[in-house]
């Protein structure tokens, strides 16, 4: 048998499954392990080979495909934790991060402090040298003034250095001989230069992606090559790759070297599976909401498409790569509950994370959170938490919420429904930020729901926005996991100035193309890929003093044909036509950049379907806080078939997850074994 | 009125600012001047027929407020000749432009065979003809030097253009190929805001749109009353004082008398200068701008800038102040001065009554536009200075932002990439860092200016002027913080010579070769500097902000 396996480590929980060549899914979930996530994820392949009865040696030799997606990058930026970092420039020009191009966000708060540079004034450094806007070399590297610097670096104890000279994309030489005196004086130093990480023009991007770049490039590269090592020690004979915010894959190489493009490798499984299931279950308008123990991350799926673009923050930095849009909202099922000196109950975004996570695990924790209030409220069954793999401690649970009720002074069932409402009024703010904020009405998407700890609060938020549908994937857990499975080896590469497009011929046109496309299929075969090839072809193109580009496709051209180029060009008017509403056939159309993405289409991702069950959903009943004390049904989702129809209220278990079916919500199982949740009435408590 | 629910009525709202910012991002990309394309020097809004503001894109803030005015010159005139397909110009100040390089075009949208909607682009155009290059003519003393003057004007009639119309124009300017690529860009912003807007009325039907809109406008204005509500009643006084007019007068007072009962606040402006000579008059338009863009730096950042948000404001000018020019007089410095001083004078007013709203002085603009011949491409070539920002004002909650700009754009002009500049011009950016020593101090310290040198690399001389204030006087501390210092700007000829270049100086002969350094004023500070904190000042000197000789 033949195994691909998923990894998706959050800030609580490891979520691993193991897909077969029959799409049947088994899956593990482990503690993450922050001060090294490679402990967790080892602990979860050792798990997931139990599940499967193999040896994780048996199990490792029989996988074919490891993709994993981490939260080291990301967590870096987010909590300020990433490596001490400077910067080389060309000198008399330093203050280039700071500047920020001389624009402040949000316009009209002049009220907002500026924000911190990733790396502050005194760790940037201007060192002699000059490349021209032509390349050619106006000042040559100055050896003094860059040993000066690293001077600085040396006594600074720096870990990690960004470089970027002015019009390095032209020419990288200063910057390559800048990082071999680094290297050479500083081992073990990571080096991280613009003409590598972006080599396109305009310097504040570049700037801040490679500043980006070296700032989480040391842990992800501590990390990564800590995991490849102990995956090979463990018997995988397979490369581990690495989800990348653009939902495509790289190798831990190419990973660690452009580490700036793992930020949001930790969600981009989440949108890649949310992608997936769009194609699965033919709902094209999605909301991928994914609830961990830490954060939720939301974005949105269009037509069966997530949104894209490489002129994003990310983090709150400017990281001008390809990346999935996706919003962050720091709540989850692990977020600490606190009442403020005025008397105002918050839930977040501080968060009980592992260690020693919710009061009800009884590693220590004393402060509520959100899945405390959940117990209190009857909502997860102490006895059977993961499947019975956890025992739950309701004394510690109310003990906790007790301690908000009194600082409420209100009794602790109103402290429990309180946290469980105000957790939920900010995930629902989360959505609209990625719909509402951009002008797009939720009302019409499903709301997608997986994470551990979303099923207990989907459907309210539904009501707070006034959607109408909720789709539970069988496997809601691990959907970011499995999800990763669904996504294809991409590369994308690009070649900068070719120049003006009507003095290019037809032949160097399709070389250049073919050029790129051989250097992708090299990278390709690296990974040991052996499947079907496709490419992408676009290019960048504008009229002559515009400073922007417009991404053209080019793969329905005739590219056999002798007017190639004046194919590529009418490609163009109608673009820029479609975008900006009028063309000017009569202005030089120029090429400013040819891109192509090397494609290795991985075997489709199979989805099991559910036979009806034979064991049925014994339903038992459990007493529930809704407004006030109930009993409702529970049921076994691996007890029930596919066409029954459960209405709310009632809980749905499985060994995963709880989904709680409020007065109003109607769960259809369908084929796969999901649910599809219709939604009625008004928000109420 | 259709009753409408909350959620229907937040998704306009955001549609309607996602619409003004696709506008401008299609403006942005399609612009075909550095200084609109670098710079965005523009904005993009939507308004009613009447002209009521619905939403505007948060980039000059200036422009903004007196577009209003601008959209009832055109509809007035054009009353029941106006079609789908029309296209309409305009660019005088005295019927709504704010000074002759801003050129509006205006698209109108209809709903079936309705006018319902302006969607409206300005745009600082790189060169509108005159007596000089790029516009700012600091030798003028009356408007025809500064440019081509249009009134309301019909460019396209039902689709299509009026060509004698359009080559009348174009024959005006100094750089026909850019100004024809940039009006190409202004029109196709504003039918990207037409495309858009329709899509919104076929979406929500026409009915429940436009009641959302006007929920929308009425939101604003109760979140602006309930802000201004809670100031103590009373009247305030406040002046800001620009250097000279670069003719006659000097130390020139901008004054303004705040009067504010309840949630309403009277902007009385007409014990301010005389009307001036040089171009740094505000026709009423601009005035007004101003005016509402103090208030918008003192309400909530998050409430919609709309006719809603400014209905408690009434602004009261006397004709012949610097402030309300009679017709005739130059404007074009306008928007930067004495329009900043407009603010800084409002805001000093109002700062005892929210002094945890109130900020210290932004900078003032100081620019250079270049004419020249570039030998590498053998073109001709106007650039406008864009770097070098001065430091923004420190505020209750920190230091200013360093190197953000002046108070009427206030970080929403950026200055662009150097790489490009060189590509572009020629142009050779030898230092651009912060300018260490230039905020103002304080309990929280205003940001830094900028310390910038280029070459000018020319094969024959080249020309430039000088427009902006403030060599004499920085930007305002406030509550006891020190002012930023003034700007210091050098023309160093390559034979070595030096001097100093004023704020307001036509035909500077720059030879090939010729440096400047310009060295841009600091933000004003904030509050005691005896309380700022040990660690905070040594923070400064670590970083480089503020020297040790300073002290």
């Amino acid at each position: 048998m033949r195994y691909r396996i998923g990894i998706d480590v959050g800030g609580t929980f490891t979520d691993l499954v193991a897909v077969d060549e029959a799409g049947r899914v088994v899956h593990a979930k482990a503690a993450s392990t922050p001060h090294d996530q490679s402990l967790g994820v080892m602990e979860g392949l050792g798990l997931l080979a139990a599940a499967l009865d193999l040896g994780l040696p048996h199990l490792l030799a029989g996988t074919e495909r490891i993709v994993h997606g981490t939260t080291v990058a990301t967590n870096a930026l987010l909590e300020r934790k990433g490596a001490r970092t400077a910067l080389l420039t060309t000198e008399g020009h330093r203050d280039i991060l700071e500047m920020r191009e001389g624009l402040k966000d949000d316009r009209y708060n002049l009220r907002m402090p500026p924000p911190e540079p990733l790396v502050p004034r005194d760790l940037r450094l201007g060192v002699a040298e000059r490349i021209r806007h032509d390349g050619r070399i106006e000042t040559p590297l100055d050896p003094a003034s860059l040993a000066r610097a690293i001077e600085v670096l040396r006594a600074r104890e720096v870990e990690a250095v960004a470089v970027c000279y002015l019009h390095a994309y032209r020419d990288p030489s200063h910057e390559r001989a800048t990082a071999e005196a680094i290297r050479a004086a500083l081992p073990g130093s990571y080096v991280s230069l613009s003409s590598d990480v972006l080599p396109q023009i305009k310097e504040y991007e570049r700037t801040c992606t490679t500043v980006v770049n070296a700032y989480v490039g040391p842990a992800l590269r501590r990390y990564l090559e800590r995991l490849a090592v102990r995956l090979a020690e463990a018997g995988s004979p397979v490369p581990l790759l690495i989800i990348q915010s653009h939902g495509g894959v790289a190798t831990v190489a190419d990973a660690v070297r452009l580490a700036a493009g793992a930020v949001l490798s930790g969600p981009a499984g989440g949108v890649a599976g949310a992608a997936h299931v769009a194609r699965l279950t033919g709902v094209g308008d999605l909301i991928p909401f994914d609830m961990g123990g830490t954060s939720t991350d939301i974005s949105l799926v269009t037509a069966g498409e997530a949104a894209i673009s490489s002129d994003r923050k990310l983090a709150g930095q400017r990281v001008g790569l390809q990346s999935l849009d996706i919003a962050s909202i720091g709540a989850g099922g692990g977020s600490i509950a606190r009442v403020d000196a005025g008397g105002v109950l918050h839930v977040g975004p501080e968060s009980a994370g592992a260690m020693p996570g919710p009061a009800c695990y009884g590693r220590g924790g004393e402060r509520a959170t959100v899945t405390d209030a959940n117990l209190v409220l009857g909502y997860l069954d102490a006895a059977n938490f993961l499947g019975g793999r956890a025992r739950l401690d309701t004394a510690a649970a109310e003990a906790a919420v007790d301690r908000i009720a009194i600082a409420l002074g209100v009794d602790r069932m109103a402290a429990a429904a309180g946290i469980h409402r105000v957790v939920n009024t900010r995930m629902a703010e989360g959505v609209r930020l990625v719909s509402v904020r951009r002008g797009i009405d939720p009302r019409r998407f499903a709301l997608l729901s997986f994470g551990g700890a979303a099923g207990l609060h989907i459907t309210d938020i539904a009501r707070q926005l006034e959607l109408t549908r909720v789709i539970v994937p069988r496997l809601a857990s691990v959907l970011s996991a499995w999800g990763m499975l669904a996504t294809d080896l991409r590369y994308e590469l690009s070649r900068t100035h070719l120049g003006d497009a009507s003095v290019l011929s037809a032949d160097a046109l399709r070389q250049a193309f073919a050029g790129m496309e051989g250097e992708g299929r090299a990278r390709l075969a690296a990974t040991r890929f052996a499947g079907e090839v496709r490419t992408q072809r676009s290019a960048e193109m504008r009229y002559g003093e515009q400073i922007f580009e417009v991404m053209v496709p080019l793969d329905t051209l005739a590219w056999e044909r002798d007017d190639l180029v004046a194919q590529m060009a009418d490609a163009f008017h109608a673009r820029h036509e479609a975008l900006y509403t009028y063309a000017l056939r009569d202005q030089e159309a120029v090429l400013v950049n040819a891109r192509i993405a090397v494609i290795g289409a991985l075997s489709p991702l199979a989805a099991e379907h559910r036979a009806a069950s034979t064991t049925g959903s014994a339903a038992a009943t459990r007493r529930v806080h809704l407004g006030g004390w109930i009993d409702v049904a529970v049921h076994d989702l691996d007890g029930l078939s596919p066409g029954q129809v459960i209405a709310g209220p009632a809980i749905i278990e499985s060994s995963t997850t709880t989904v709680l079916l409020r007065p109003g919500d109607n769960a259809t199982v369908t084929p796969l074994g999901w649910l599809d949740i219709a939604v009625q009435g008004r928000s109420g408590g | 009125m259709t009753a409408i629910d909350p959620v229907t009525v937040s998704v306009v709202q955001h549609r309607l600012q996602a619409i003004v910012e696709e506008m401008g991002e299609a403006m942005l990309r399609t612009a075909y001047s550095q200084i609109l394309n670098s710079s965005r020097d523009f904005s993009t809004a939507l308004t009613d027929p009447e002209g009521r503001l619905v939403a505007q894109a948060e980039h000059v803030p200036i422009h903004v407020g007196a577009l209003p005015w601008a959209v009832k010159s055109v509809h007035d005139y054009f009353r029941g000749r106006i079609h789908p397909g029309d296209v309409f110009l305009l660019n005088d100040p005295y019927r709504g432009g704010n000074h002759l390089p801003d050129l509006t075009a205006f698209v109108p949208v209809f709903d079936g065979d309705r006018l319902a909607f302006w969607a409206i682009n300005r745009s600082h155009q790189s060169d509108i003809g005159g007596a000089t290059h790029g516009a700012y003519n600091p030798a003028a003393t009356e408007i025809w030097q500064e440019g081509i003057r249009i009134p309301p004007l019909r460019l396209y009639d039902r689709g299509r253009l009026i060509d004698d119309v359009a080559e009348l124009l174009v024959l005006n300017v100094r750089h026909p190929r850019d100004f024809r690529g940039d009006l190409a860009a202004m029109i196709g912003s504003a039918r990207v805001g037409e495309r858009r807007l329709q899509a919104l009325l076929a979406e929500f039907g026409s009915p429940t749109a436009h009641a959302a809109i006007e929920a929308v406008l009425d939101g604003a204005e109760r979140q602006v009353r309930a802000v201004i509500a809670a100031w103590p009643d009373g009247v305030y006084h406040g002046e800001a004082i620009i250097d000279d007019d670069g003719h006659r007068f000097r130390d020139i007072h901008i004054r303004a008398t705040v009067t504010k009962t309840g949630s309403d606040l009277v902007v009385d402006l007409s014990d301010s200068h005389e009307e001036v000579d040089g171009f740094i008059n505000s026709a009423y338009a601009n005035t007004r701008s101003a005016v509402v863009v103090a208030l918008a730096y003192l309400i909530d950042p998050e409430t919609p800038k709309n006719d809603g948000a400014f209905r408690p404001l009434t602004v009261i000018t006397r004709e012949g102040t610097i402030v309300h020019p009679r017709p005739g007089k130059p404007v074009t410095l306008s928007t930067n001065c004495c329009g900043q001083e407009i603010i800084e004078a409002v805001i000093k007013a109002l700062a005892p009554a929210c002094p945890d709203r109130a900020m210290a002085g932004w900078g003032r603009r100081f620019r250079i536009a270049i004419q020249g011949r570039d030998p590498r491409r053998d073109r001709p070539f106007i650039w406008h200075l864009f770097q070098a920002r001065p430091g923004g004002g420190a505020s209750p909650v920190g230091d200013g932002w360093p190197g953000a700009g002046e108070w009427q754009a206030a970080g929403g002009i950026k200055f662009g990439s150097i790489e490009v500049a060189e590509v572009r011009f020629p142009l050779f950016f030898l230092r651009h860092e912060f300018r260490p020593d230039s905020g103002g101090d304080g309990r929280f310290r205003g940001g830094p200016g900028g310390d910038l040198a280029f070459a000018v690399e020319v094969a024959e001389p080249a020309v430039a002027n000088t427009a902006g204030d403030g060599i004499r006087h920085g930007a305002c501390g406030l509550f006891g913080g020190h002012d930023g210092a003034p700007h210091h700007y050098v023309l160093r000829s390559a034979s070595g010579g030096k001097r100093e270049l004023k704020t307001k100086e036509a035909g500077i002969v720059i030879a090939p070769g010729d440096m400047i350094i310009a060295q841009s004023g600091g933000g004003g500070g904030w509050g005691d500097p005896a309380e700022r904190s040990l660690e905070e000042r040594q923070r400064d000197e670590t970083l480089g902000f503020v020297t040790g000789e300073a002290r």
